[in-house]
C-alpha cells in the first residue's frame, strides 16, 4: 500500500482533533484555577462521589455482560436477546433517568401503587429513594443504559466469521476434555473476548466518570459529581468560574486516564491469575460452580445464598427489558399527565399540550435528520477508507487517538471544538457543524465497523484479483456486500450518536441549528414533566427509525448463525 | 401641533434606523424553556416581518450564561463589530453584569427607543438598575419580575407572610419545604429575601460586598438557615437543582409550597392543568425581593438596527399588554400603564385567574450584583458539601 492515502486520511482526521484537544488543554491548564478548584470545599467530595459511581457501575456493567454473554453463548440466547438491543439503545439517558425517577421517588408510580391502601401513606414519605446521597439511583440508571451498549459491542465481535467460528471450535474441544460448558465458556472464549472489549470498557467508564444529564435528575445532589459542578461552573457567566470548570473537567480527564490504565491493568491481572490457576489442574466438572461465576472456593453457604438471588442471566435481563419497559409506559402516560397529586394512580387531569409542542417542532426533525446523516455517512466513508487502504500496524498504532473523543469528557471536547471553529472561522454554520459532529461521531463508527471488516480473510481478495478483477470489482461485488450489515449498523450507531449531541450543537452552531435534542434540551430547562417525556419521545423517534432502516439494509442472517452454533458442534 | 426641534432631529434618526433595519435577520437568544414564550416570539416575530420587514429569529437557548460565553469567546477569537452570531440577548443581573465589565456590548441605546417614553422607571426603579448596577441605557427593559409564592389553598390555607412564619411553618410541617440549592437564581434569590428580612442594616447590602460588610449583615441570615434547615425536606441536607424541580414536588404533594420570580406562574400552570385551580399565590406582606430583565446587544452584533427596532417593538404598548395577558404568558409590564393613552392603557385591562396574586407586595430592590458570589460560595461551605 502506497503511504500517500494512509498520510492523507491521517490528516484529515486528525488535524481537527489534535487542534480541538489542544486548544481545550491550554484553556484548562491555567493555574490560579487550578488554585480556585482545590480551594473549593465542594471538589474532593464531588470527585470521591464520581470515582464511587462512576466505579462501581462500570465494575456491574462489566459483570453483567460477562454473565450475560456466557450465558447467551452457552445456550445461544444471544440472538434473541440483541433484537431488543436496538431500541434500548435509542432510549436518550435523560429519558431512562426521568422515567425511574417517575416510578422510584417518593411520590412514585412504585409508592401510589400501594397507597394509601397497603402504606398508608396520605402524603409522599420522606424517603431517599431518588437523588439518594449515595448515587445508588445514579448507579442503577447507568447500569441499565451502559448494558446494553456492551453488549451490542460484544455482538459485533461475536459476528466476525473468523473468530466465531476458532472459539466454536475451542469450546466444543474443551467440552470434550471435560469441562462444563460454564468452565469452557469461562477459560477459552470469554480470556479471548474481554481484551476485544477493552476500549468499549472504557468508554463506558469514561460515561460514567463524566455524565452530566443522567447525574443531573437522578444523582446525588450535595454535593453533586465533579462532572456536574464542571458543567456548572464552565456555564456560568463569571470567566474565572468558567476557568476553574475547565481545570474541574481536565481533573476529571486525568482521572478517566488514570482509571483507565488501572482497569486495563487490572484485567491483564486477572487474566494472568486465570492462566496460573488453571495450568496444570485438571477439569474438575464435578467439583466446579454449575454456573460459573462464583470463584471455585466460595464457602457453600456462599453459594446457597448467591443462587437464591435473582441474578441469573435470564432473570437479570427480563428485569432489565421490564424495567425499559415501565420507563416508556410512564414516559408515555407521564407526557399526557396534568394535575396529578399524590396518591393518585392516575392522573386527575390530562393534556395533549405536550405532543402539540412535540409537532410544533417537527420542522428541527429535518435539520436533525440532515446533520445526522451527513455525519454518519462522512464518518463512514472515512472508516472504510481507512480501514480499507491503511496497513495494518498504522491502524492499530494510532487506534487509541480516533477513539479519543470516546473517552475524554464531553465538556471538555465542547471546549475544543468550538475554539476551532472560531479560529477556522467556522461559528453558526453548517460546515462547522458538521465537522463537531463527526469527530464525537468517528470512533463509534470505526468501533462498530472494524471488527467485521478486520474479519474478512484476505484470500478472498486475492482469489478475485487473480481471476483477473478489478480491486472495485471485488469491493462492490463481494467485499462489501459481504459487510453490508456491520456497515449499515455502524451508520445507525453514527446517525444515533450525532442526534444526541446537544452541547457541541449549541456552541458551534451558535444556537442556530435546532435539532431535536437542542428543542428537547431547552425546552427541559423549564423542567415541565409532560414536556420532557414527551420530547424524549421525539429523540427516540430518529435513532430507532436509523436501526430499522440499518436492520433492514443488512438482512443476512449472521445473527442466526451464533444462534445455531450448537448445530455445528 | 409642531414638535421641538430635538424631538423631531430624534425621529429623523429613527427613521434612519427603521430603513437600516428593513430586510435585516434579528438573531434573538432568549431562554426556551416555556412553551408559551417560544409561543409570544412566534408572534412577536410576524408582527415585525409584516410591519417592518425585520425577520425575528428566536435562538432557543437553556441559559444566558452559555450566550455571554459564546460572545466572549468571540471577542477572544478577534471577531470585529459586525461579526458576530448574536443580535440581541435576554438577560439580566450577573449576566449583564459580566457583559458590561467586559466590554461585550455595543454602544447605549435604550433610552433612544421612542417607545422608552413609557417605561415607569420612577415606579420601577429596576427599570435603570439592574442588581444594583446601572444599566447606563446599555440594555432595555422588557418584563418584571418578583420573588412569589404559590400553594394549594387546601393543604396551606394561611400562607407565612415572612421568614419567621416560614421557620414556624417549616417546624409544624418538618420535610415538605425547601428551595432549590444555590447557585441557583432561585435559591440565592430565596437566602437573599432572608438577608434582606434579617440584616441589621439594608442600606449597606446596595453598596458592592466586603468581607467585614459579609460578616456583619450576613451573621444573623445564617443563625437563621441554621435554626431553619433541619426542618426542611432531608432535613436540610439536600436541595433541589431549580425551582421546577421545587414546582413539580409541590404538584406531586411531597412539599407543601414552591416559589418562583413570575407572580403569573401558578396562574399559567393552572391554565395549562398542571396545578389544580386550588393553587394560590402570594408575597410576603412587607415586601419581596423583584427586578427587571432586560435585551441587550453584544458589541459585534450584525444586525444593531435590526436590534434595537426589536427592542423598541417589545416595549410597545401592544407587545407589552400582550405580554402581561396570562392568557399569553402573564410577564407583568415595564411601562407605567397610567400615563399611556386611553386606548392603549385598554389594552392591559384583562380579568383575573385562579392563581393570580391577590394583593400585590412592594418590591424590595436586589443587592447588589457583587453579593451574589459572596453570599453563594459561603452558603456552598456552610451548606453544600
Amino acid at each position: 500500500m502506497s503511504f500517500l492515502p494512509t498520510f492523507l486520511l491521517a490528516l484529515i482526521a486528525a488535524l481537527p482533533m489534535g487542534w480541538a484537544l489542544w486548544a481545550a488543554a491550554s484553556q484548562a491548564l491555567d493555574v490560579s484555577a487550578w488554585q480556585a478548584l482545590w480551594a473549593d470545599p465542594q471538589t474532593l467530595r464531588a470527585w470521591g462521589m464520581t470515582l464511587w459511581t462512576g466505579l462501581a457501575s462500570t465494575v456491574l456493567v462489566w459483570w453483567t455482560v460477562a454473565r450475560l454473554l456466557a450465558h447467551g453463548f452457552i445456550r445461544q440466547q444471544l440472538a434473541r436477546w440483541l433484537t431488543h438491543v436496538p431500541a434500548l439503545l435509542a432510549t436518550p439517558h435523560a429519558a431512562m433517568a426521568i422515567g425511574l425517577v417517575l416510578w422510584l421517588s417518593p411520590s412514585g408510580w412504585a409508592l401510589r401503587l400501594v397507597s394509601p391502601g397497603l402504606s398508608g401513606f396520605d402524603a409522599p414519605p420522606p424517603w431517599l429513594t431518588t437523588q439518594d446521597p449515595w448515587g445508588l439511583g445514579l448507579i442503577l440508571a447507568l447500569w441499565l443504559k451502559e448494558v446494553p451498549f456492551l453488549l451490542w459491542v460484544a455482538a459485533t465481535q461475536l459476528q466476525r466469521e473468523d473468530l466465531r467460528r476458532r472459539w466454536q471450535a475451542e469450546f466444543a474441544l474443551a467440552q470434550t476434555l471435560g469441562h462444563t460448558p460454564a468452565t469452557a465458556f469461562a477459560q477459552v472464549v470469554w480470556p479471548q473476548l474481554a481484551p476485544r472489549l477493552r476500549w468499549p470498557l472504557l468508554a463506558v467508564l469514561a460515561y460514567g466518570l463524566t455524565v452530566v444529564d443522567m447525574a443531573l435528575i437522578i444523582g446525588p445532589a450535595t454535593p453533586p459529581t465533579l462532572a456536574v459542578l464542571a458543567w456548572q461552573w464552565l456555564g456560568d457567566a463569571d470567566a474565572a468560574m468558567q476557568a476553574q470548570g475547565a481545570a474541574a473537567a481536565g481533573w476529571l480527564t486525568g482521572t478517566l486516564l488514570l482509571a483507565g490504565v488501572l482497569t486495563v491493568m487490572a484485567l491483564r491481572v486477572v487474566a494472568a491469575m486465570r492462566k496460573f490457576a488453571s495450568r496444570g489442574s485438571l477439569p474438575q466438572s464435578q467439583t466446579t460452580d454449575r454456573e460459573g461465576w462464583l470463584p471455585q472456593k466460595t464457602p457453600t453457604w456462599v453459594s446457597y445464598f448467591c443462587r437464591r438471588l435473582p441474578l441469573q442471566p435470564n432473570v437479570m435481563w427480563t428485569t432489565i427489558l421490564t424495567t425499559y419497559a415501565a420507563v416508556w409506559f410512564a414516559l408515555t402516560v407521564g407526557s399526557v399527565s396534568g394535575v396529578w397529586p399524590f396518591p393518585q394512580l392516575w392522573p386527575s387531569l390530562w393534556t395533549g399540550d405536550a405532543w402539540a409542542q412535540v409537532i410544533a417542532s417537527a420542522p428541527t426533525v429535518w435539520t436533525t435528520l440532515g446533520l445526522a446523516a451527513a455525519s454518519a455517512s462522512v464518518c463512514l466513508v472515512w472508516s472504510v477508507a481507512w480501514l480499507e487502504l491503511t496497513p495494518r500496524r498504522w491502524q492499530q498504532a494510532l487506534r487509541p487517538w480516533w477513539l479519543l473523543p470516546l473517552v475524554l469528557p464531553s465538556v471538555l471536547w465542547v471546549v475544543g471544538l468550538y475554539s476551532v471553529a472560531l479560529q477556522w472561522r467556522l461559528e453558526g454554520q453548517w460546515l462547522g457543524l458538521l465537522l463537531a459532529h463527526a469527530v464525537m461521531v468517528l470512533p463509534y463508527v470505526l468501533l462498530a465497523l472494524e471488527p467485521a471488516y478486520l474479519a474478512v480473510d484476505p484470500r478472498q481478495s486475492a482469489v478475485v484479483a487473480s481471476l483477473g478483477q478489478s480491486r472495485w470489482t471485488d469491493l462492490l461485488r463481494i467485499k462489501w456486500p459481504l459487510l453490508k450489515r456491520a456497515i449499515a449498523s455502524a451508520w445507525a450507531v453514527g446517525f444515533a450518536v450525532s442526534v444526541a449531541q446537544y452541547l457541541p450543537t449549541l456552541y458551534v452552531g451558535a444556537g442556530r441549528f435546532a435539532t431535536v435534542t437542542t428543542e428537547a434540551v431547552t425546552l427541559a430547562s423549564g423542567a415541565q414533566r409532560s414536556l420532557m417525556s414527551a420530547y424524549a419521545a421525539l429523540q427516540m423517534l430518529l435513532p430507532v427509525l436509523a436501526f430499522a432502516l440499518a436492520a433492514y439494509l443488512g438482512r443476512p442472517r449472521q445473527f442466526e448463525k451464533i444462534g445455531s452454533m450448537k448445530d455445528n458442534t | 401641533m409642531v414638535a421641538p426641534a430635538w424631538a423631531q432631529a430624534q425621529k429623523a434618526d429613527w427613521a434612519d434606523t427603521e430603513r437600516a433595519a428593513r430586510g435585516q435577520t434579528v438573531y434573538f437568544n432568549a431562554w426556551a424553556g416555556s412553551e408559551r414564550i417560544n409561543a409570544y416570539l412566534q408572534w412577536a416575530a410576524a408582527e415585525l416581518q409584516r410591519d417592518f420587514g425585520v425577520k425575528l429569529q428566536h435562538v432557543k437557548i437553556s441559559d444566558a450564561a452559555d450566550v455571554v460565553k459564546r460572545i466572549r469567546a468571540e471577542k477572544q477569537a478577534g471577531r470585529k463589530d459586525t461579526e458576530g452570531t448574536v443580535d440581541l440577548v435576554w438577560i439580566n443581573g450577573e449576566n449583564f453584569a459580566a457583559m458590561k465589565r467586559d466590554g461585550l456590548l455595543s454602544a447605549p441605546f435604550a433610552q433612544a427607543l421612542p417607545n422608552f417614553q413609557w417605561v415607569d422607571t420612577v415606579g420601577k426603579p429596576t427599570t435603570l438598575v439592574d442588581f444594583s448596577v446601572p444599566t447606563d441605557g446599555l440594555e432595555s427593559p422588557w418584563g418584571m419580575a418578583q420573588l412569589t409564592f404559590f400553594a394549594d389553598a387546601q393543604r396551606l390555607p394561611k400562607p407565612p407572610q415572612n421568614m419567621a412564619e416560614l421557620l414556624a411553618l417549616a417546624r409544624s410541617q418538618p420535610g415538605r419545604i425547601t428551595y432549590p440549592r444555590p447557585p441557583n437564581f432561585h435559591g440565592t434569590t430565596f437566602v437573599k429575601q432572608a438577608l434582606i428580612e434579617h440584616a441589621p442594616d439594608v442600606k449597606a447590602l446596595a453598596q458592592p460586598v466586603t468581607p467585614a460588610a459579609l460578616a456583619a449583615q450576613a451573621a444573623p441570615l445564617w443563625r437563621f438557615l441554621d435554626a431553619l434547615h433541619p426542618h426542611l425536606w432531608r432535613g436540610g441536607k439536600q436541595f433541589p437543582q431549580n425551582s421546577a424541580a421545587v414546582r413539580q414536588m409541590m404538584a406531586d404533594g411531597e412539599l407543601v409550597m414552591a416559589l418562583t420570580f413570575n407572580p403569573n406562574e401558578a396562574a399559567n400552570e393552572i391554565a395549562a392543568k398542571r396545578l389544580p385551580a386550588t393553587v394560590q399565590s402570594w408575597q410576603f406582606a412587607k415586601g419581596t425581593i423583584g427586578n427587571t430583565h432586560f435585551v441587550a446587544i453584544p458589541y459585534n452584533a450584525p444586525s444593531k438596527a435590526g436590534a434595537q427596532l426589536v427592542a423598541n417593538f417589545l416595549l410597545s404598548p401592544a407587545a407589552q399588554a400582550r405580554k402581561a395577558d396570562i392568557d399569553v404568558w402573564g410577564d407583568p409590564t415595564v411601562l407605567d400603564v397610567a400615563r399611556l393613552p386611553a386606548a392603549e392603557r385598554a389594552r392591559f385591562q384583562s380579568a383575573s385567574r385562579p392563581g393570580q396574586v391577590a394583593v400585590t407586595a412592594p418590591v424590595l430592590p436586589e443587592p447588589h450584583a457583587s453579593w451574589v458570589d459572596a453570599l453563594e460560595k459561603e452558603w456552598t461551605r456552610r451548606y453544600g458539601v
